[in-house]
């Protein structure tokens, strides 16, 4: 009963209260509606951690069968995607959303013959994080939004104000991923897919620009291709097992089938599009034209996720293939190709584009590895990721709404106009490259998983190389002069410093608990599947080959930070003195006295090696390279 | 756990005094190979303290906290390489302590430091990958990334990993700031950049990057010693070579761009790498 209305508020409350945003046209009322909404999202799933595993099937809803439903909603779903297609002039959508709507009604009246009647819903340890994940930070995110559409629209100096649609479909967004995540039924699966791929096509046109609507309808199209590629593999999974039960799917695996194999393959290339992999980056990409909570919402805890969750889920049936060796190099190539991709960009919100991509890339490659270690990387790494890379977009968009650039070059000195919210986004790159926190912790098993394939291993080291370059650089950046004098933090409102706060502190205190998370939730998601990788005590993550102590090295980490921070406190009564600038120092800032006594005006930019790591040298040979990979998995199956 | 202790208080106090005598004793024998008879042994020591007793001034105090920053991750790796811990790990709090040299240095706006900071990024970018592969080779030939397990081993690793060892010493050259990889700042006057990465930190804050140099010298060459644990004979001979030819390498080569480093290191480097690995997967 309690799993019954939690599951119910996760997924059903969100898409009653997106309605309630888009009718209700009162700022407040909406304000309060985004509210209470996050809130109980967040209680629902926190209230689902004693309750898992457990498995619901949907029966009626106000006396209709709720696959019917979903039937109706699917067909209703995609002809709006054609009609988008239509209205926006776009062949390929067209044919794609055609295709699937062919498909669905095949397998719908033709192939199904009956509707299993357990196991709509699947709730395991696995699902549990993705939900908690959603919830959380999804709803965090949707806190900042208010304040940040506030200055978004007076900025724009709107006539009538778009946000209850904005609203309508951020909200949607997190009830269809707490869907989508709970599906056992893969045709649920695939509707609550559909509707993030509307959703984020709605996000990113939002402010209705050339440009916004030009990247709104790449991103339709290629998710298309991924939803037409999911549909075609949901068939032959239908005509090799019979039913569409996930679980069953997976326990049952038959990966000798050339059909089953190729199947899970076309599974894995829609989870490839949906995490924006190469050569399907360009939708995220120009998905930053859209107001950055949006950029936020899709890089952490939403969209993207939905592919990697669906390959970490599907890893079990796929292991010990050629499929999974060919996700795993491909997982590793977009590791590498996206940090390298990163180092050549000025353009903060660019950099953590590539970022995202990147780190999905390494998860794909620890799902691809299925080995029990790398699969435990790959699911903290799903959960530190969503933290961190929500809390820096939050954290450029607050920086943008003041500077109006996201431009790294731009961001210099930034520490001595919002000295606070350019601590918290150097706190953030900290976390995402430093020992003890969570993210160096997945990264630390994912190499020590991947150790025993040299190639993998050259490849995430190499990566690894250059993730450190880009983030350093742009920390170093943000704390660089001119300096301010007496810490002061800067005025916000009180909901943007709220999810600031929680997103960081989030971070840090899960980084913490990664021991105790690994115990009561990996632990179990793993159990029955794959021996476990892991002894966690007294904090400590150990087994024969490494050891990680997470408990005493953040005790470490905190007592240098309290004694650097004092270093600190001591250094501001010290003498401040210019930037050595070989010449003689006069009083004007950045300048010195040159030849002829004129002034002159030292001048230093970051490097960003375009020479090499440019998008106009790399992007065509990394898709190249990704096709490649891409083509050897799907032939591989055959 | 007393001799837990006894592990961290050694890695904490010795590894800085043994840092500091061997900076000492390179000071010497570099002299002496240029023909001038060179600073006292103790000199390092000398010239901290005085750095200590100096005026505290800063460009950004944001310094002070990176120069704190990298003394505490520098000692953090060395701490953990006693206590007998995880390769893989140390490798990676090493990498923190690099980073905030680098943060501390791009927090003035000297040019001179902000050129500097970004070749040391290009250094780390350089060596990261190589100490990894060196890392994992180790694993490979162990079965464990902990130390434990290398003392452990009957044979010592130099035999199995020979490529590995020259791997490790580009990583070396550049970490010890050698020529010709002392891109980011240079013990010698051949360098276009005045002190590069250094160049605005000052007085005490600059004498804590010397100790945090001390300990990373400490680690490095503990790395090396890693190749013949079997006997403390070999471990010696091993690193008074391999030390040896540090500085001769930085007495005969000139300063070269970042193009020719990173080409030239990740050519070698991993391509030596790969085949040592290769080797290991095979045999």
């Amino acid at each position: 009963m309690m799993t019954n209305t939690l599951t119910s508020t996760l997924v059903l409350l969100p898409f009653l209260a997106a309605g309630c945003c888009y009718v209700l046209r009162s700022n407040r009322v909406r304000s309060l509606v985004v509210l209470v909404t996050g809130f109980l999202l967040i209680i629902s799933a926190v209230g689902l951690i004693p309750l898992t595993p457990f498995t619901l099937s949907a029966g009626n809803l106000l006396g209709v069968r709720v696959h019917d439903l979903v039937m109706v909603a699917d067909f209703l779903l995609l002809f709006l995607i054609l009609y988008f297609g239509f209205k926006h002039r776009s062949l390929v959508v067209k044919i794609l959303s055609l295709l699937q709507i062919l498909l669905v009604a095949y397998l719908e009246f033709f192939l199904i013959k009956e509707v299993p009647a357990t196991g709509t819903i699947y709730c395991d340890s696995l699902a549990l994080i993705m939900v908690l994940i959603v919830s959380v930070v999804g709803s965090i995110i949707c806190f900042q939004a208010i304040p940040y559409m506030r200055n978004h629209e007076a900025h724009l100096r709107l006539d009538k104000s778009r946000q209850h649609r904005f609203f309508l479909v951020m909200i949607l967004f997190l009830g269809a991923m707490n869907g989508l995540v709970l599906s056992n039924d893969l045709l649920f699966f695939y509707f609550f897919f559909e509707v993030t791929t509307l959703c984020s096509f709605l996000l990113i046109a939002h402010d209705h620009t050339a440009t916004a609507i030009q990247n709104a309808v790449r991103a339709l199209w290629m998710n298309s291709l991924g939803g037409a590629a999911f549909i075609v593999g949901l068939t032959g999974l239908y005509y090799q097992s019979g039913h569409l039960d996930l679980q069953l799917i997976i326990i049952n695996a038959s990966p000798g089938a050339r059909v089953f194999l190729l199947s899970l393959a076309l599974l894995c290339l829609a989870a490839f599009t949906k995490s924006a992999q190469f050569p399907f980056q360009s939708w995220l990409l120009g998905a930053m034209v859209a107001p950055t909570p949006v950029s936020a919402l899709l890089h952490s805890s939403t969209m993207v996720k939905v592919g990697v969750y669906l390959v970490l889920r599907l890893a079990p049936a796929i292991h010990g293939t050629f499929l999974s060796q060919c996700v795993a190099i491909f997982g590793a190539f977009t590791f590498l190709a996206a940090a390298a991709l990163a180092v050549g960009q000025s353009n903060g919100k660019k950099v953590l584009a590539y970022s995202t991509i990147s780190n999905l890339g390494l998860i794909f490659a620890c799902a691809g590895l299925n080995t029990p270690q790398s699969v435990t990387a790959g699911i903290l790494l799903i959960v530190f990721h969503a933290f961190i890379k929500a809390l820096l977009f939050l954290c450029v968009g607050t920086i943008e709404q003041h500077i109006a650039s996201r431009d790294i070059e731009d961001m210099r000195g930034v520490y001595a106009t919002m000295p606070l919210t350019a601590l918290i986004t150097v706190m953030g790159v900290i976390m995402m490259i430093m020992p003890p926190f969570g993210v160096l912790l997945s990264k630390w098993m994912a190499m020590e998983a991947a150790a025993r394939s040299f190639y993998l291993i050259l490849i995430i080291t190499l990566g690894s190389a250059l993730t450190v370059m880009y983030w350093a650089r742009w920390a170093g950046t943000l704390m660089s002069d001119p300096f301010a004098g007496r810490f002061k933090p800067e005025r916000q409102p009180l909901l943007t410093w709220g999810a600031l706060g929680a997103l960081s502190a989030g971070a840090a205190v899960l980084s913490l608990a990664a021991p105790w998370i690994y115990t009561r939730m990996i632990a179990p998601a793993m159990s029955g599947t794959y021996l476990l990788p892991y002894r966690a005590s007294g904090g400590i993550l150990e087994n024969a080959a490494g050891v990680f102590a997470v408990l005493p090295l953040s005790v470490v980490a905190a007592v240098g930070f309290i004694l650097s921070i004092w270093a600190v406190k001591r250094a501001a009564g010290a003498r401040i003195v210019a930037p050595y600038l070989s010449g003689i120092q006069v009083t004007e800032p950045g300048m010195f006295k040159g030849p002829m006594n004129r002034l002159v005006k030292a001048e230093a930019k970051n490097y960003y090696l375009s020479s090499i790591f440019g998008e106009h040298k790399l992007t065509a040979w990394v898709n190249l390279g990704a096709g490649v990979l891409l083509i050897l998995m799907l032939g591989g199956t055959l | 756990m007393i001799l837990t202790t006894v592990y961290v208080l050694t890695g904490f106090v010795i590894g800085p005094l043994l840092g500091g005598l061997i900076s000492g004793l390179d000071r010497i024998l570099t002299a002496r190979l240029q023909s001038r008879i060179g600073p006292p042994i103790l000199q390092p020591f000398y010239d901290a303290a005085k750095l200590l007793g100096k005026e505290k001034t800063v460009v950004n105090v944001w310094q002070a906290f990176c120069a704190f920053g990298y003394l505490a991750a520098t000692s953090m790796a060395v701490v953990l390489f006693f206590l007998r811990s995880d390769l893989l790990l140390i490798l990676f709090i090493q990498a923190v302590g690099a980073v905030f040299l680098v943060v501390g240095a791009l927090a003035s706006t000297s040019p001179f430091s902000q050129v500097g900071a970004h070749r040391e990024l290009l250094q780390i970018l350089s060596y990261e990958p190589l100490l990894v592969l060196v890392v994992v080779g180790i694993y490979l030939e162990t079965g464990s990334f902990k130390i434990g397990s290398v003392l452990t081993h009957p044979e010592p690793l130099l035999l199995k990993l020979p490529f590995l060892f020259v791997v490790l010493g580009y990583a070396l050259t550049i970490k010890l700031r050698k020529s010709p990889f002392d891109l980011s700042t240079s013990h010698h006057a051949h360098q276009e950049l005045v002190k590069g990465l250094l160049t605005d930190y000052s007085g005490p804050y600059l004498a804590l990057t010397e100790i945090g140099h001390w300990y990373e010298i400490m680690l490095l060459l503990g790395l090396c010693a890693l190749f013949w644990a079997t006997h403390w004979v070999g471990m010696t001979i091993l690193i008074v070579v391999t030390y040896f030819m540090e500085v001769l390498i930085d007495n005969v080569s000139a300063r070269m761009n970042w193009r020719w480093m990173l080409g030239y290191v990740w050519a070698m480097g991993l391509t030596l790498s790969l085949v040592n690995l290769i080797w290991l997967y095979t045999a």
